[in-house]
């Protein structure tokens, strides 16, 4: 904001938001705006500025409501958005269809685990170790600067081996000996590819459907669409867990899991890996929890009055930030105090499941926000991205995130959340068959290939044992059933009975939809 | 395993019922299957508003009827009906339906109506009559209402969730697909108390989200009147199998959680005459695990 940049301009047709340099505001000074339009009457142009945005709009009529309770400041409740008039702006709230999934939980594998030695199996390529591979399959793609320069693109087959598992008979690598025993309930699909080979911009794409930033999260838009469950705790809850080992290690940003344009209270909350998930949520020492009530209700009337006059979205944002802090208080000591986990818990998910910020404490985390009521809760695990010494390195991922992974899909099942909880496993993009750097039979590399790369979902609705999608003999392009991340974004919103092509906000001109404006399928084949 | 009693007797029930049954339109491969590709995709200029060539597909009458073309449905020949052919020519071609560039029918809809006239185009064919035709997208959920309409109680859903701290969230666009009880945000709010207040919406509620509550056997009394209720979950409360029995009622209850709950094998044979019950959880009981879908392990 450039503050004061229209303080030439004659008084009567000044925009008022401009002589305060305290407010934020689109508007708030730049040129040209609406007040310098000439011929318009001075009374038009203040009307514009009440109905500045549509949220202020809803803002105006809740007011008229007399402010009765913020938690139901947009009316989160069905019956009650329907009960009073309908509210201009305000998102659907409501399933377009009776929903499978009430909520689902994203193991994201940061870096981008290798399909060859998880999910793809290939075992046709242990007879062409070290052979070329031939120039028709790589078709001329650009390669990425890691590799381009390699003389030779030796095919490296998967050190580890694969065996049947489960009543579908699907191979499951030996590097998952535990996911292995919940094989019959996972759907891999095989045949995903996406438009970035750069960790950052195809992290956003999976996450936000779009590889610039700025977009909302997936979590996001369902906390749109869909309001809460539990307005004791966020909708949207975000977690990065400890590595074991780090090498390639690619920054996390909280563009992964902002809400866009949308109202930053759908933003995911990051709970923290230490004792404390959240910071301060305590109250300073002598301040009683009645005094913290009366200074949230003294700041918010402040922000209400600020609101009021400027109609700033942000302010209401703040205001139901500091109520949900308030909530938290209550709420997320109770959600982080494990100590009444049965001991079939911690034979489950593992002894590091009680040391905070593993990925076996994370699991154990999102089975507790599910039984919350939390809708969207998404786990990073970073440090999958092997250009080099591949088959060590795998090893130690695997090692420390099959048993979490295996105990939540078991944890979820043998509680009945399983049905209406969907399970989701995969990183950014796929790796290459050729090894980066030199190939020895104990030790190789991949580079970045977004062309294929698999992923598993289970529950919440989607057909478990199945197998979706083919690649070649190399795995590196596809042969049957393509799906793109937009069909994944898409048939993830119809599990939770949202219409991907409906779910929309007007943004810049824009219906803005997670799935964007290229063609998106729901991938019904997946769905139970 | 606890074996499915109810199963055993389900086998004559269900003969009788299909003799009784078998010409009710929604069992019906036309109605099934058929009908909803030709309301997806045809309707629009095919229907009670539109009639492009004199043709509605809006019903079965109408699309035997046929257009000003004639007949559209050779029974049996699926080459010689143009409600067939003209959704399979090249989509260049100027006969090609749906005209004006509108999303043509997908490979397992036009496999569907290829079937369906192969096998004789009937409206009163059941469902399991026609063999190999591909699952649809969208599977349609049945069109039945799950529970009445909630809109006319709308101000007494919103007087109960402000008076009982709890809400009753419609489950979608759908007015008939029922309620939600959900308690999540304060589960210690609610109560046998709160259950049986209730009472002027039970029927509206298909879902009863009690985890964590306050609800004792008693409120199961108040729960037996939720007619409409498929989906209970009990887990963590301090009901017992004693009052399990007071869910005898439920007819259409489909899925019973009661995890953590203080039930055993006692409780859980109490369920066995629930008809509709296909799933149930005792995880952290003293009850045996039971099979999730007794169908299934029946087999």
């Amino acid at each position: 904001m450039k503050p004061g940049g229209l303080k030439s301009a004659p008084p009567q047709t000044m925009n008022p938001l401009s002589t305060d340099h305290h407010l934020c505001s689109d508007h708030g000074g730049e040129h040209p705006t609406v007040w310098d339009l000439p011929h318009v009457p001075h009374g038009l142009k203040r009307e514009w500025l009440g109905l500045e945005t549509r949220r202020h709009f809803l803002g105006q009529g809740v007011k008229a409501l007399g402010w009765a309770g913020l938690a139901t400041l947009l009316g989160r409740s069905a019956p009650n958005l329907l009960a009073n008039a309908p509210i201009p702006g305000a998102p659907a709230m409501l399933p377009h269809f009776a929903p499978k999934a009430k909520r689902a939980i994203y193991l994201f594998m940061a870096g981008s685990p290798s399909q060859f030695e998880t999910w793809d199996h290939k075992p046709a390529l242990a007879d062409l170790f070290d052979k070329d591979l031939p120039e028709s399959v790589r078709g001329g793609q650009t390669l990425t600067g890691m590799t381009a320069s390699q003389t030779r693109f030796p095919i490296a087959p998967s050190i580890y081996k694969f065996a049947r598992h489960g009543k579908a008979g699907r191979f499951v690598s030996e590097l998952f000996p535990y996911t292995a025993r919940v094989s019959d309930e996972l759907c891999v699909i095989k045949s995903l590819h996406t438009d970035a080979i750069n960790h950052e911009p195809a992290i956003l794409q999976l996450t936000t459907g779009n590889m610039f930033p700025g977009k909302p999260s997936i979590g996001s838009w369902l906390s749109y669409g869909l309001g809460a469950m539990n307005e004791e705790l966020p909708t949207f809850v975000v977690m990065t867990s400890k590595m074991p080992h780090r090498t390639n290690v690619q920054a996390l940003s909280n563009r992964l899991w902002s809400s866009g344009f949308l109202s930053p209270e759908h933003a995911a909350v990051a709970l923290r890996s230490g004792s404390d998930p959240v910071l301060y949520l305590n109250n300073p020492k002598g301040v009683a929890s009645d005094v913290r009530r009366a200074m949230i209700d003294g700041v918010n009337d402040l922000n209400r009055q600020l609101f009021e006059r400027v109609g700033d979205p942000e302010i209401n944002a703040r205001i139901s930030q500091y109520e949900m802090a308030f909530r938290m208080q209550t709420s997320v000591p109770e959600l982080a105090d494990f100590s009444n986990e049965p001991q079939s818990t911690w034979d489950l998910y593992g002894p590091r499941a009680k040391e905070p910020g593993t990925f076996a404490y994370n699991c154990l985390m999102a089975r507790r926000l599910a039984e919350r009521g939390v809708r969207f809760t998404q786990i990073f695990l970073r440090s999958w991205d092997q250009h080099s010494r591949l088959p060590t390195n795998i090893k130690l991922m695997a090692e420390d995130s099959d048993q979490p992974t295996y105990a939540l899909v078991t944890d979820l099942k043998r509680r009945g959340l399983l049905d209406d909880t969907v399970v989701i496993w995969g990183g950014e993009f796929g790796r290459t068959v050729y090894s980066q750097g030199t190939l020895t039979p104990e030790n190789y590399g991949r580079d970045h290939h977004p062309r294929c790369f698999s992923m598993w979902m289970a529950g919440g609705g989607v057909k478990p044992g199945l197998s979706y999608g083919e690649t070649d003999d190399f795995s590196y392009n596809i042969v049957k059933d393509p799906m793109h991340i937009r069909d994944l974004h898409a048939t993830i919103l119809h599990l939770f009975g949202l219409d991907h092509s409906k779910l929309s906000f007007k943004f810049q001109g824009l219906d803005q939809k997670l799935t964007g404006v290229l063609p998106s399928k729901v991938i019904h084949d997946l769905l139970a | 395993m606890t074996s499915w009693p109810n199963f055993r007797h389900a086998v004559p029930a269900l003969a009788v019922l299909a003799a009784v049954v078998a010409a009710r339109a929604e069992d019906t491969f036309y109605a099934q299957r058929v009908a909803p590709i030709l309301e997806q995709k045809c309707v629009t200029c095919h229907g009670e508003k539109k009639q492009k060539g004199k043709l509605r597909l809006d019903s079965f009458a109408q699309l035997m009827r046929g257009g000003e073309g004639g007949g559209v449905v050779q029974a049996g020949e699926a080459k010689d009906s143009a409600l067939f052919v003209r959704v399979t020519l090249h989509p260049e071609d100027e006969d090609f339906m749906p005209a004006d560039s509108k999303p043509p029918l997908t490979p397992d809809e036009v496999k569907v109506l290829e079937l369906w006239i192969a096998a004789g185009a009937s409206e009163t064919a059941p469902l399991s009559s026609i063999q190999g035709a591909p699952a649809l997208a969208a599977p349609k959920a049945p069109m039945v209402a799950l529970a009445p309409d909630w809109r006319p109680r709308a101000a007494q859903i919103a007087q109960l969730e402000k008076a009982l701290g709890l809400r009753l969230v419609a489950r979608s666009h759908l007015p008939t697909d029922g309620l939600v009880l959900r308690t999540a945000g304060a589960p210690g709010r609610c109560d046998d108390a709160a259950l049986a207040q209730l009472a002027p919406v039970a029927d509206l509620i298909v879902e009863a989200e009690l985890a964590r509550t306050k609800i004792t056997d008693a409120g199961l009394v108040s729960l037996a009147t939720f007619s409409n209720l498929r989906a209970l979950d009990l887990t963590r409360t301090a009901v017992t199998s004693g009052g399990l029995g007071n869910l005898a009622p439920l007819g259409k209850l489909e899925s019973l959680n009661l995890t953590s709950t203080g039930v055993d094998d006692a409780g859980v044979a109490r369920l066995k005459d629930l008809p509709a019950l296909r799933k149930t959880w005792v995880f952290d009981t003293r009850a045996a695990a039971v099979a999730e879908d007794p169908a299934a392990s029946a087999k």
